[in-house]
C-alpha cells in the first residue's frame, strides 16, 4: 500500500519538476522574444524619424512642420558631442513595453544634422519642425522636437514670430503650439515679461528658461533655446560655429575659383576671414551677441555685391 | 504478488519514458517552429533596413543639393534643387574636412546638357563634364537631377550661367 503511494507521488513529481523547467524556458524565451520585438520597434522608430528629418531638412527651405505618431509611449533622447571637425548628435529611441522602457537604440551619430529638444521629449505623438539658420550664410536647417504632451504658448510674441507661429498652426492645426490663446495646461512662453515658465528677451536675444540664460541671434537660434534644454543648446552652438568657419573657408575658395575666370568689384575675402575668426572664438551662445552687428554688416555687404556669393 | 509488483514498476517506468520523449518531441518540436518564426521574422527586417536606406539615400540626393555647401542659394534666386558649381569645387578642395559628413559612399555630379567630357579639374573647370566629390566603394547608386549653376563673364561683365545636370549618391545595401 505504502509503495504504491510512493509510485503516484513519484509520477506527479516527474510532471511537476519537467512541467516547470518547461515553462520557465517558455517565459524565457518569451521575454527574450518581447526584448528583441521592442528593441526591433524601437530601431524602426529610430531609423523612420531619421528619415522624417532628412525630409524635413532637405526639401524645403522655410518653416515646415510634421508630425510623427507611435503605437508606444517613447521617449527620445538627443544628446550633443563636440568631438570632431563638426560635433555629432546621436537620437535614442527607447518605447514603453509593459509597463518598463525597452534599452535605448541610438542611431548612428550625425555630423549634419542638428535637433534641438528638451531631454527626454516623452510621448506618443511629436511634432517636428525646422527653421534656416543663417551667419551670415545659410548654415543648416535647425529641427525642433516637441512632444505633443507639452504645449508651447506664445505670450506677447514680436509680429513676425506671431505670423510665422500661426502659418506653423495653419499647416497642422493640432500642433502642440498657441499663440496668446493659451490653454490650461500650457508652458508659458513670454516676451517682455518675466514671470512665465520661459522668458524671452527678443531685442537683448536671451531666453531664460529653469533659471538658466542661453542667448540668441535670430530667430532660428532662438526656437533652439526654447525647444531645448541649455547644455544640448550650448553644444550645438559650438558645432554649428564649426560648420560656420568651414563654410566661409569655401566661400574664400569659392571667391578665388570665380576671379580665374573674371573680376567682380568689391571683394569679400577680408570679411570672410573676420566669420572665420569669429567662429572659432565662439565658446557660448553669450559670445554671439558681440558679433551681432557685424555678422550684419558682412551680409548687407554681400547682397550690395556685384557677384554676391550666397 | 512479487511478479505483480515488479510487472506494475515496469509499466510506470514505460510510462515515464513515454511522457519523457514526448516532452523532448515537443519541446523540439517548438523549438523548430521557434527558430523558423525568428529567422523568418529576421530576414523581413533586413529587407525593412535595405527599404529605409533607400529611402534614406533618395530624400538624402534632395537633402545634398540643399546644403549650404552645395545649394545656389540667393547667389541664384533661391532655385530648388540647384547646385552651385564653383561653390561645390571650393569644396572638392576640401573634402578631407567632411568625411563621414553626408553619410554616404560616393557623391558625383554629372553635366548632363550641355553634355562635356572629362573630369573637373582645377586647370580644366569649368569646361569639363564630371566633378567627383568622394569616390570611396561601389555601392549602389541613386540619383536626381538638378541645376547647376556658376558665374560666367561675358565681355567682363559677370553673369549667371546655369545648365541641366544630374547628382549622383552611393548607399551600401546591408
Amino acid at each position: 500500500m505504502d509503495k504504491k503511494g510512493f509510485q503516484i507521488a513519484f509520477s506527479w513529481l516527474f510532471a511537476i519538476i519537467v512541467g516547470g523547467a518547461i515553462l520557465v524556458l517558455a517565459v524565457l524565451v518569451a521575454t527574450k522574444i518581447l526584448g528583441i520585438g521592442g528593441a526591433q520597434v524601437s530601431a524602426e522608430t529610430q531609423k523612420s524619424l531619421e528619415v522624417i528629418m532628412n525630409n524635413i531638412e532637405s526639401v524645403f527651405e522655410t518653416s515646415l512642420v510634421t508630425s510623427f505618431s507611435l503605437p508606444r509611449k517613447t521617449q527620445i533622447v538627443g544628446e550633443c558631442y563636440e568631438e570632431g571637425p563638426f560635433g555629432k548628435q546621436i537620437i535614442r529611441v527607447s518605447q514603453k513595453n509593459f509597463g518598463k522602457w525597452s534599452k535605448p537604440i541610438s542611431g548612428a551619430s550625425t555630423s549634419n544634422r542638428y535637433v534641438f529638444l528638451s531631454n527626454p521629449a516623452e510621448g506618443k505623438i511629436f511634432y517636428i519642425f525646422s527653421k534656416q539658420f543663417e551667419f551670415p550664410f545659410k548654415v543648416a536647417n535647425l529641427i525642433y522636437l516637441t512632444s505633443a504632451s507639452t504645449n508651447y504658448c506664445f505670450v506677447d510674441a514680436p509680429p513676425s514670430i506671431k505670423e510665422e507661429l500661426t502659418d506653423l498652426k495653419r499647416m497642422d492645426p493640432k500642433l502642440n503650439i498657441w499663440v496668446d490663446d493659451c490653454p490650461q495646461k500650457s508652458l508659458k512662453v513670454c516676451f517682455g515679461s518675466s514671470s512665465c515658465e520661459i522668458n524671452v528677451d527678443y531685442e537683448e536675444g536671451v531666453v531664460k528658461k529653469r533659471g538658466k540664460k542661453a542667448h540668441f541671434v535670430g530667430d532660428a537660434l532662438m526656437y533652439g533655446a526654447i525647444f531645448s534644454d541649455k547644455e544640448n543648446y550650448e553644444c550645438q552652438i559650438k558645432r554649428l560655429m564649426a560648420r560656420t568657419k568651414e563654410l566661409a573657408e569655401i566661400y574664400m575658395e569659392k571667391e578665388n575659383i570665380i576671379a580665374s575666370r573674371g573680376t567682380c568689384r568689391g571683394s569679400l575675402s577680408p570679411e570672410l576671414q573676420k566669420i572665420k575668426e569669429i567662429a572659432s572664438e565662439v565658446q557660448s551662445s553669450e559670445d554671439l551677441l558681440k558679433y551681432k552687428e557685424v555678422i550684419e554688416e558682412i551680409r548687407r555687404k554681400n547682397e550690395n555685391s556685384e557677384c554676391p556669393l550666397w | 504478488m512479487k511478479t505483480r509488483n515488479a510487472h506494475s514498476g515496469k509499466k510506470g517506468q514505460m510510462k515515464i519514458q513515454q511522457t519523457a520523449f514526448m516532452l523532448i518531441a515537443l519541446t523540439l518540436f517548438f523549438a523548430l517552429v521557434g527558430i523558423f518564426i525568428l529567422g523568418f521574422s529576421l530576414s523581413g527586417l533586413k529587407e525593412k533596413a535595405n527599404l529605409i536606406e533607400q529611402e534614406k539615400a533618395m530624400i538624402l540626393v534632395s537633402k545634398l543639393a540643399n546644403s549650404p555647401e552645395f545649394s545656389c542659394a540667393k547667389t541664384f534666386n533661391n532655385k530648388v534643387n540647384c547646385i552651385d558649381l564653383d561653390k561645390v569645387m571650393a569644396l572638392k578642395e576640401r573634402i578631407e574636412k567632411y568625411e563621414g559628413f553626408w553619410e554616404i559612399g560616393n557623391i558625383e555630379i554629372i553635366k548632363i546638357y550641355p553634355k562635356q567630357e572629362g573630369v573637373c579639374t582645377k586647370e580644366n573647370y569649368p569646361n569639363c563634364g564630371k566633378i567627383i566629390l568622394k569616390k570611396e566603394d561601389e555601392g549602389i547608386y541613386t540619383s536626381n537631377f538638378v541645376v547647376l549653376c556658376r558665374k560666367d563673364f561675358f565681355m567682363g561683365v559677370p553673369y549667371d550661367k546655369c545648365e541641366l545636370g544630374k547628382v549622383m549618391i552611393s548607399y551600401t545595401k546591408k
